[in-house]
């Protein structure tokens, strides 16, 4: 368990590999990535059955005092400076560390898995493209930094890693910046994301002061044993959440991330299934003992989780863009994530984000096969797809209904878990609103399902094909898992007692079905996939009416509720008329003034002082005389007072 | 024997004769000339000075002759210096006039 930090080290080692020698290689060196990649997931499966067989005994490790379950640290030292004499040290001690729980061995699970598998696909997707060694190269490290991000056990290299997953998502965002606008696209993610992160430092520091270290345990325990005051937790816990709520998109700087599909479509599914957003619920998950310290601070994870889910679900209604759809259900699932985490569901959100993180994963890379093959994203001019690419029909399906919420298939699972918290711990309009949502997101899964693969058959898209061998592998294996996650939170025979006995917080979560909230979620489930049945691939119901009737309501939904338009109308009357300002200021005050002002004194000066510079020898001369004679008065004059 | 003042006048007159000359003068040579006098002039009043004081029975100090010897080899070496040095000048710009020479200003 030890070696877990070779996760992401492998990967970190192929980046410099590709970039310097992958245009000598076959591939462009796209296999040293994959490699790497492989090689982590090895270590990881080695360093989860590991972990699984230890105990509290084992080197290192022991039942954390916050969430009850076994925890493992192991770090050394970065740098220390000032002195650590005795116990009463005023230095400053900076250590590397790993952190091991449950959480983060299901994420590094999840990061390595979908990070392989979409690292395997782009090898057919982005296959000819003029930069695709350094598309690998960006890949390796965006995977790399996430798994560091995961592992880190101090806030510190938590940041460091938050910082590089985040100019990663810019790069690769980025990544075909001859269309403008992928580069506007990648700019917004990283301006977006940059705010929650001024939040996050200040969160860190501010941890950081009241602590003195940056180590998250140690925090933990401040906020346990009331050393920290609920005011700085709330506060401490509201900062992070910003950064978390940049990261995952929650409103309201969710505009990031519909626009973040201008990147390559694998690019997508890393960012929305193993990397970047989901960095953000790790964030809040991780740092769980603050956010209950504070209390309030998960009211608010609560309500922003419940707007984000619900706002993010009826956009995805009305978007025509298969790949908007998905990006929107992915707000709108990161959103459910946020409110279960609000509502003391920490296991059903960690649940929910690895069954959302392998279907969505899933979706979008049906989707890239989608692309692939007819270079068309518009759902409105696709359809009866299902008869030339029978397989991405099929695999699309399982994450569509996965997602959706039909049972047996691994979001159901978790989106009942979510359900359950919800309704133990908040009030009954967060229940009502979440089961809304629920039906919503079966509703736009149908939709994206139906439109795109049943019905008709567009004749341009006759001679479509079927992914090719590394994209429909791939496909297949997080099929299988978008299948049977689920399954994973039963109670099965033997020693494994379901998910909710391995991650949990403070108190082992047993296998449990509440039969109302069940029945009541598989039937709206159901019910919206046959709606959408009927709508889209049958054709039976229109809703042109409908849509006449909330006109003004579906134009807001489809404008994506004018977000954009006011964040534009911000940044051009109030950033960039006060950034006038301060320029003029700048140019008139500091420039003008305080710089060209003494240097303007200097040459005046100068000029006025040259004119004693005559060249001509006898005025020299005159000078040494008559300062000779002014000396020799002034010794005489001296001599004689 | 003569009083000091007449050989200390006849120096002053001739430091104020090459002062002038130094200043007046356009010719390089000549103020290259005006400086050897201002030496020279220097060169009386101390060997006036030196031997005044011995003629009143003071130990014999030979300072004032010293000092003189070395103003008259550092004026030779001046001299040869500075005449290489307006040669030079005459050759390059075909004039000794200070007054035409002054391009080391601003």
């Amino acid at each position: 368990m030890e070696w877990a930090w070779l996760i992401p080290v492998f990967s970190f080692i192929a980046v410099p590999l590709i970039v310097v020698l992958g245009p000598r290689l076959p591939a462009k060196g796209a296999f040293l990535a994959i490699l790497a990649m492989l090689g982590g997931l090895i270590v990881f499966a080695m360093v989860a059955v590991d972990f699984l067989q230890s105990g509290s005994n084992t080197n290192g490790c022991g039942i954390s005092e916050f969430t009850k379950s076994l925890t493992c640290l192991y770090s050394i030292n970065w740098f220390e400076a000032g002195s650590f004499v005795g116990d009463s040290s005023d230095g400053i001690r900076l250590v590397w560390g790993m952190l091991l729980d449950p959480l983060t061995v299901l994420i590094l699970g999840l990061i390595t898995i979908v990070a392989l598998m979409v690292q395997i696909y782009s090898l057919g997707y982005m296959h000819g493209d003029p930069r695709f060694g350094w598309y690998y190269a960006f890949h390796a490290l965006f995977a790399a930094s996430m798994l560091t991000l995961v592992l880190a056990d101090n806030f510190l290299l938590l940041y460091v890693a938050w910082e590089l997953v985040g100019v990663c998502s810019y790069l690769l965002i980025g990544f075909w910046f001859e269309r403008p606008s992928a580069r506007d696209a990648a700019k917004k993610a990283f301006i977006v994301t940059r705010l929650g992160d001024v939040g996050l430092l200040i969160g860190i520091l501010l941890l950081w002061s009241e602590v003195g270290s940056f180590s998250m345990v140690a925090a933990f325990e401040a906020a346990n044993n009331g050393s920290m005051s609920q005011l700085t937790a709330t506060v401490a816990s509201l900062l992070l959440f910003a950064g978390a709520a940049g990261k995952s998109a929650q409103f309201p700087m969710h505009v990031w991330l519909p626009d973040a599909m201008e990147g390559p479509t694998p690019v997508s599914a890393l960012i929305h299934a193993a990397t970047m957003v989901i960095a953000g619920v790790y964030l809040v998950a991780r740092s769980y003992p603050i956010f209950v310290a504070s209390g309030d601070a998960l009211t608010v994870v609560a309500w922003i989780g419940l707007i984000t889910a619900f706002g993010a679900a009826t956009i995805a209604l009305t978007a025509t863009d298969l790949k908007r759809i998905l990006a929107y259900s992915t707000i709108s699932h990161l959103g459910l994530m946020m409110l279960s985490l609000g509502a003391f569901g920490y296991t059903a959100a960690v649940f929910h984000l690895l069954a959302h993180g392998f279907s969505k994963a899933l979706l979008f890379l049906g989707a890239g096969s989608v692309m692939h093959s007819i270079d068309e994203l518009d759902i409105r001019k696709m359809g009866g797809l299902r008869k030339v690419m029978p397989l991405t029909a099929l695999l699309f399906s399982i994450g569509a209904l996965s997602l959706g919420g039909i049972p047996i298939l691994s979001g159901f699972w978790s989106k009942d878990e979510i359900l359950i918290a919800v309704s133990e711990h908040l009030p009954p309009a967060f229940i009502i609103l979440t089961f809304m949502v629920a039906f919503m997101s079966a509703l736009y899964m149908g939709r994206a399902m139906f439109a795109v693969f049943f019905g008709n058959l567009n004749p341009e898209h006759e001679h479509a094909h079927d992914a090719p061998m590394s994209m429909a592998v791939t496909m297949s294996i997080l099929g299988v898992f978008a299948l049977v996650f689920g399954l994973v939170s039963l109670d099965w025979p033997g020693n494994f007692d379901g998910i909710g006995t391995l991650v949990y917080f403070e108190k082992e979560l047993h296998f449990h079905l509440v039969p109302w909230i069940a029945g009541l979620s598989t039937i709206l489930a159901v019910s919206a996939f046959v709606l959408a049945y009927f709508i889209y691939a049958r054709k039976r119901i229109s809703l042109d009416s409908t849509r006449a009737k909330f006109n003004w309501l579906h134009k807001a939904v489809e404008n994506k509720y004018y977000f954009d338009e006011c964040y534009q109308w911000i940044v051009e009357a109030i950033v960039l008329t006060s950034a006038r300002l301060l320029g003029l200021f700048d140019r008139a005050i500091v420039n003008d003034i305080g710089v060209n002002g003494p240097g303007w004194i200097v040459k005046k000066v100068g000029i006025s002082m040259k004119i004693h510079i005559t060249g001509h020898v006898y005025s020299y001369a005159l000078g040494t005389m008559l300062g000779t004679i002014v000396l020799g008065v002034m010794w005489w004059l001296r001599s004689v007072g | 024997m003569m009083p000091l003042v007449y050989f200390q006048i006849l120096s002053a007159i001739l430091f104020g004769i090459g002062a002038y000359g130094v200043l007046a003068r356009r010719s390089a040579v000549l103020i290259l000339m005006s400086i050897e006098l201002m030496l020279n002039a220097a060169n009386i009043n101390l060997i006036a000075v030196a031997a005044h004081r011995e003629g009143l029975g003071h130990f014999a100090n030979f300072d004032g002759h010293i000092i003189a010897i070395f103003i008259i080899t550092i004026a030779a070496a001046e001299v040869g210096l500075a005449m290489a040095i307006i040669l030079r000048m005459f050759r390059n710009r075909g004039t000794v006039d200070v007054s035409q020479i002054n391009v080391m200003k601003w």
